[in-house]
């Protein structure tokens, strides 16, 4: 699961993810973070059961934090998209792959929502939602 | 003596061509040609199979079409003529024009090239036709706008100087930043490997010495029937990197073969669809079609380096590209492919149709294509400066723990900006500019080292003015040390010694 953290500015100094993880006992991986003067935003996916997910969600929210889930980020347009893989080693987290025909297969759950396969499609079907 | 080339010692055309018309021609693709010969040998199989069908299906830029639009009432001698803002060009007859695949929108740029406008008539969609004219005593009109389609074209014809490269070098890119090449896009530090080229099912390679692909060749061509032509630009067969010129009629073909695509940052381009029947007419031919991915090696290229002579990480076959992970500098990286290998195994298999159900006929070549030629750089007759040739030097240099008085009075004193920090033993460890040393006192800063940029953006005596100029405009800096291989500082280059000395080097 990965979930989009929007931190006010007040509590952008503080340790809260570091707290959370620790409270609800979860191994969380930060894939973007941007802080600046106006907010904090952080990307992490977490790999947790549904109870500790939600632990982690509780916390986050009680100290100010806004939780977003993130789910379907890509949009293929399968009449465009010939199959070549030009997106496939761009993406920094192996979300993309060939099947055994040589098609190409987005795995949702590993995307980051990155974007780099937009640009590196030469053929303009894949699109970030 | 040796057997002659294009020698048509197992099975001649003609005899191809009869099977072929009765419906029993062995026709197999070049992937389960490969598969046969591991399996029987090599002679077994070229003995039961006449003819090894090929495929690719990758971005080929020097494709372009002729098209023919008639003439209007009263008629216009075009001048210049945009088809959906795409400049095509028009040094030919009045009505005449060729559609590059690279050109590019004039509103759109690199979202939308020549390449689009020719899947868009390919797919018989509508076509913004503009052209203007100086107007003559025989063509008085001086503008005209209309729409085309496929259909109201005298010709349109399919004219591509260089497809179906043999090969091509893999690439990576060796910088820390992203690098968006017509390869694709380049993650930093060798991040990744792009490739292109069907390796087992590519067409010129599967008959290597050129021995049955030549002028007047039937192939696939965006899935229509089309001729190679003679020997595409840059062809180099010498060193594997052989190409072909190719001709077909684009009334024919079909978009799914004919794609325009966008290199980021890069341009536009054109995914041609190519494939051709490798007829085996002799043993050798035979071998070469039996070449499978893991014996077709190519060479990973470092696009980093912005030089004509890319330094490279060594050898790779098409079986490890297309695994999806190769080695470069010990470590495993992914790779992937620019062209569909896909589509390119869908071509081999409707060209093996074709043939296999009489609708397609091998042709001999009227003339084989040279299999020695080499392709030669351009030779640049006029001196050009490099960075050595016009950086400052000696350079003024400072310690990093020079008083900031000491230092501001050595940039007035010299009338500099850029001022190299130096180690005891030379090494260049900063640099700081005039604008750093107003910071410093905004800042009431004390210590060199405190204000010193540290990550110095660097130039070689040897670079080319393209590449330091580029190196400033992207890092947005003004100036860079030049230094040696042992990283000492030899001369500096400013944006002030290039608008200096540079102006005037290349003619208006």
């Amino acid at each position: 699961m990965k979930l989009r953290l929007t931190y006010p500015p007040e509590h952008v100094n503080e340790p809260i993810l570091f707290l959370a993880a620790r409270e609800a006992d979860v191994l969380l991986n930060i894939l973007e973070a941007a802080v600046n003067s106006e907010k904090g935003e952080i990307t992490v996916s977490v790999e947790a059961s549904e109870e500790r997910l939600n632990r982690l969600i509780e916390f986050l929210q009680g100290h100010g934090v806004q939780v977003e889930k993130l789910t379907q980020a890509l949009q293929v347009d399968a009449t465009r998209c010939i199959s070549c893989g030009a997106c496939i080693s761009p993406c920094p987290v192996d979300a993309i792959r060939f099947r055994p025909d040589w098609s190409v297969e987005f795995i949702e759950e590993k995307c980051v929502g990155c974007g780099i396969c937009t640009v590196a499609c030469p053929v303009r079907a894949v699109k970030l939602l | 003596m040796a057997e002659q080339r294009g020698e048509e010692s197992l099975r001649r055309y003609e005899e191809i061509n009869e099977r072929v018309k009765k419906g029993d021609a062995a026709v197999m693709t070049a992937e389960e040609f490969v598969q046969a010969v591991r399996a029987t040998g090599l002679v077994k199989a070229a003995k039961e199979v006449d003819v090894v069908t090929t495929g690719t299906f990758g971005a080929m830029c020097s494709s372009g079409a002729f098209l023919n639009f008639g003439h209007a009432d009263p008629p216009i001698k075009m001048w210049h003529c945009w088809l959906n803002d795409v400049p095509a060009y028009r040094g030919l007859a009045a009505v005449d024009a060729y559609i590059g695949a690279t050109a590019m929108s004039e509103t759109r740029g690199f979202e939308y090239g020549g390449g689009h406008v020719i899947e868009d008539l390919a797919n018989g969609r509508e076509i913004q036709l503009r052209a203007d004219a100086y107007g003559t005593d025989c063509y008085p009109r001086k503008y005209v706008e209309t729409t085309v389609r496929l259909d109201d074209l005298n010709q349109a014809v399919l004219l591509n100087p260089r497809n179906a490269y043999q090969r091509y070098n893999a690439a990576t890119n060796s910088t820390d930043r992203t690098i968006y090449t017509y390869m694709g896009v380049l993650r930093p530090h060798c991040g990744n490997v792009t490739f292109s080229g069907s390796g087992q099912l590519s067409p010129v390679h599967k008959d290597a010495g050129l021995e049955t692909i030549g002028l007047g060749t039937r192939i696939f061509l965006g899935g229509a029937q089309g001729h190679v032509i003679g020997e595409g630009t840059q062809h180099s067969p010498k060193t594997q990197f052989g190409t072909l010129m190719v001709k077909g009629d684009l009334k024919q073909m079909d978009g799914r073969y004919l794609k325009g695509a966008t290199f980021h940052r890069y341009g536009t381009s054109l995914y041609v669809g190519l494939g051709i029947p490798i007829p085996l007419i002799n043993e050798r031919v035979a071998a070469t079609a039996a070449l499978g991915d893991d014996e077709i090696h190519t060479s990973i290229v470092d696009y980093g380096i912005p030089s004509r002579d890319r330094p490279n990480f060594g050898r790779v076959s098409y079986a490890q590209l297309r695994a999806g992970k190769v080695e470069v500098n010990a470590r495993s990286v992914p790779s992937s492919p620019l062209s569909s290998y896909k589509v390119a195994r869908e071509i081999a298999e409707a060209l093996k149709k074709w043939i296999q159900e009489g609708l397609f006929l091998l042709s001999r070549p009227i003339e084989l294509l040279a299999d020695d030629r080499e392709f030669r750089p351009m030779r640049l007759r006029r001196a050009e400066p490099r960075v050595g040739d016009i950086m400052t030097r000696p350079v003024v240099t400072a310690k990093p723990t020079d008083r900031i008085e000491a230092v501001a009075s050595t940039l007035v004193r010299g009338n500099i900006d850029h001022l190299p920090i130096l180690d005891d033993d030379g090494s260049l460890i900063g640099i700081v500019t005039s604008w750093d040393l107003a910071k410093a006192l905004a800042l009431r800063k004390t210590s060199l080292a405190e204000i010193m940029t540290t990550k110095v953006i660097t130039a070689q005596p040897q670079d080319s003015l393209d590449v330091a100029i580029q190196k400033m405009t992207r890092y947005n800096i003004s100036g860079l040390p030049v230094v040696d291989d042992a990283e000492h500082v030899v001369g500096i280059i400013t944006s002030d010694d290039v608008s200096k000395k540079v102006v005037g080097r290349r003619p208006a």
